[in-house]
C-alpha cells in the first residue's frame, strides 16, 4: 500500500489491525517482541509498524546540504530497524502479507499526535508503543509520548509495553 | 570585487554622523566593517554596513542569565541606524551551545539566528513581540536588526505593584492577570504555526511604553525537543504566572528562617517541578488565591500527575481563574 492509498482500508476494518509506533530503541524492540508473542498464531491480524521522524527545521544544520544528508541517513538507519522489526514478527510465524512497514519523516509537534493521526487514518483496532521509563520532570519538560497517546486516543485501544 | 558595504564611503559615513550627531561628535577614527563573524571586533563608535544601510555602534547590551547580572553580551550592540537616526539593537551570530540543567535534566541548548529571523518574519506586527529584520552580511552570517523597545521588564513592574500580596492580589493582580492571558495567547500564536519561543523567562517580556504592551523578546534560543514541541515553553509559562500569582516568588529559605509556621505546613509536592526552592502551592501562603488559579500553579508542582500539553488547555483553565478573580475582587480589570 503506497504512502497516500487507503483504498483497501475497508477489508481491513474486519481483521485486527495493530499498530506498532516504534522507534531506534530498546523499548520499541521489546513491544514489537510482545506482539509478536502474543499474536502469533492469529491469520487475521494485520501489523502496520510506523515509525515517525519528525523533520528538523533549518535551524540545526549550517547548511541545506547538511539537512538533507541527515534526513537521508536517518531514513536508511530506520529501513533497516524497521526490516529487523519485521524479521521479529515473520520469524514469529506472521506472514509477510500481514506485514506493512509505513516510515514518516514530517514536521510535527508532537509525536504522539503523528502516531495518533496515522492510527485514525489507518482504522488501527490497537496502538502499541513501547515505553521508556522516563522521570517524572523529564516527562513535565519534554513530554511523553506514551502518555500522550493514552491521553488522547480514540476508538482504539492502547497498549503499553515496559 | 566590491563589498557591499564599499559603496558607503567614510566621508560619506562621516556625514551621516555628522547630521545626526553634529559635527563635534564624528569620531577621529573607527572602522567600517562589513564581515561580523569576528563580533569582538566591533567596537564602540565603530559602523557596521548591512545592505547598506550604517549603523553607528555604541553599548554591548547585558545578560542577566546564570546569575551574572550585568555580563556583557559582545555579540548583541546597540546602534544607532544612521539613514533614520532610530535606535536598533544589532543581534550578531554567536554560535553558542551550552549545556543547562532544569528540574535535574540536563539539555543541550544553542543559539539558531536563523530560528530568530524566522519568526521575525513570523511575528511582524504582532504586538505581543519584539519586532526587526534580518540581513545577511557581507560574510553570510544572519545579523538580526531590532528595534529598540523603550520600557521596564514586566516583572519589575510587576513587583512594584501593591503594599504587599493581599494589596497587590485584591487591586491589581486581576490587570496583571489579563496581561498574562495576553502573553500566553501571544505564545499561542507561535505554536499555531509550528514554532517555540524557547527561553520562556520573566526576563523576557518588556512593557512597552509606547504601545503600552508586554512584548516577547529574545527567541534564539533553540534545543532538540523531544516528544513535544511545546512543553518547555509551557515550564516557562508555568513560571511565570507562579511569579506574578504571587508577586515575586515564594522561597523556601526565607519561609524557613522568616515564617516556620507556613514553612511547616509544605510538603514536597507543593514546591515547583522545576525549580525545588520555590513554592508552587501558594494557596497554603495566600489563602484567598482562588482555587481555579491555584489548580493551575499546581500543574507546575512537583506533585502533578498530568501537565498542560498545549496553551489551549492552560488558557481555559485561565479563563475559569479569571472569572473566579472577578468575583473575588469585584473587579472588571
Amino acid at each position: 500500500m503506497s504512502e497516500h492509498d487507503f483504498g483497501d482500508l475497508a477489508r481491513r476494518d474486519t481483521e485486527r489491525h495493530l499498530l506498532i509506533a516504534v522507534d531506534e530503541s530498546d523499548n520499541s524492540r521489546r513491544a514489537v517482541m510482545y506482539v509478536a508473542d502474543f499474536f502469533t498464531g492469529n491469520q487475521d491480524v494485520f501489523i502496520t509498524l510506523l515509525s515517525i521522524i519528525p523533520e528538523p527545521t533549518e535551524d540545526f544544520f549550517p547548511t541545506e546540504e547538511k539537512r538533507q544528508q541527515w534526513l537521508t541517513e536517518k531514513r536508511t538507519a530506520m529501513d533497516k530497524i524497521l526490516a529487523g522489526y519485521k524479521e521479529i514478527l515473520l520469524s514469529a510465524g506472521l506472514k509477510d502479507e500481514q506485514i506493512e512497514i509505513r516510515l514518516s519523516i514530517r514536521p510535527c509537534t508532537s509525536i504522539g499526535d503523528a502516531i495518533l493521526e496515522e492510527q485514525a487514518k489507518l482504522r488501527c483496532c490497537i496502538v502499541v508503543v513501547g515505553r521508556r521509563g522516563i522521570s517524572h520532570n523529564e516527562e513535565f519538560l519534554f513530554g511523553s509520548t506514551s502518555s500522550k497517546i493514552l491521553h488522547h486516543a480514540n476508538h482504539c485501544a492502547v497498549m503499553v509495553v515496559e | 570585487m566590491a563589498q557591499p558595504g564599499e559603496i558607503l564611503h567614510e566621508a560619506t559615513i562621516r556625514e551621516f554622523i555628522t547630521n545626526y550627531a553634529g559635527s563635534d561628535r564624528v569620531p577621529v577614527r573607527f572602522k567600517i566593517i562589513t564581515d561580523t563573524s569576528d563580533f569582538f571586533r566591533v567596537e564602540y563608535n565603530d559602523v557596521v554596513v548591512l545592505g547598506d544601510v550604517p549603523y553607528w555602534v555604541k553599548r554591548c547590551e547585558k545578560e542577566g542569565r546564570f546569575g551574572l547580572d550585568d555580563e556583557p553580551k559582545f555579540w548583541v550592540r546597540r546602534a544607532v541606524e544612521l539613514t533614520t537616526g532610530a535606535t536598533r539593537i544589532l543581534k550578531l551570530v554567536f554560535h553558542e551551545e551550552f549545556q543547562t540543567v532544569i528540574a535535574g535534566i540536563k539539555m543541550t541548548c544553542f543559539r539558531s539566528p536563523k530560528k530568530e529571523a524566522r519568526l521575525l518574519d513570523l511575528v511582524a506586527g504582532h504586538k505581543n513581540f519584539m519586532h526587526g529584520r534580518w540581513v545577511l552580511d557581507a560574510a553570510g552570517n544572519n545579523v538580526r536588526i531590532l528595534e529598540f523597545i523603550r520600557g521596564p521588564r514586566f516583572d519589575d513592574v510587576v513587583a512594584g505593584y501593591g503594599t504587599d500580596h493581599h494589596d497587590y492580589f485584591h487591586h491589581y493582580f486581576l490587570q496583571v492577570l489579563d496581561q498574562y492571558i495576553e502573553l500566553v495567547q501571544a505564545i499561542k500564536f507561535l505554536h499555531d504555526h509550528g514554532e517555540k519561543h524557547g527561553d520562556i523567562r520573566r526576563d523576557h517580556i518588556i512593557w512597552d511604553e509606547e504601545t503600552q504592551a508586554n512584548r516577547w523578546i529574545d527567541f534564539d534560543y533553540n534545543f532538540q525537543q523531544g516528544e513535544s514541541l511545546f512543553s518547555f515553553d509551557m515550564q516557562g509559562l508555568g513560571n511565570l504566572i507562579i511569579f506574578l500569582a504571587g508577586r515575586g516568588d515564594v522561597l523556601v529559605p526565607d519561609l524557613y528562617h522568616k515564617q516556620r509556621a507556613l514553612f511547616d505546613t509544605l510538603w514536597g509536592e507543593d514546591l515547583s517541578i522545576a525549580y525545588k526552592n520555590r513554592v508552587a502551592n501558594l494557596q497554603k501562603i495566600y489563602p484567598y488565591i482562588p482555587d481555579s488559579l491555584n489548580r493551575i500553579l499546581l500543574h507546575f508542582s512537583q506533585g502533578a500527575n498530568i501537565f498542560y500539553e498545549t496553551t489551549d488547555q492552560m488558557l481555559e483553565d485561565l479563563a475559569t481563574a479569571r472569572a473566579d478573580m472577578v468575583s473575588l475582587t469585584g473587579r472588571q480589570s
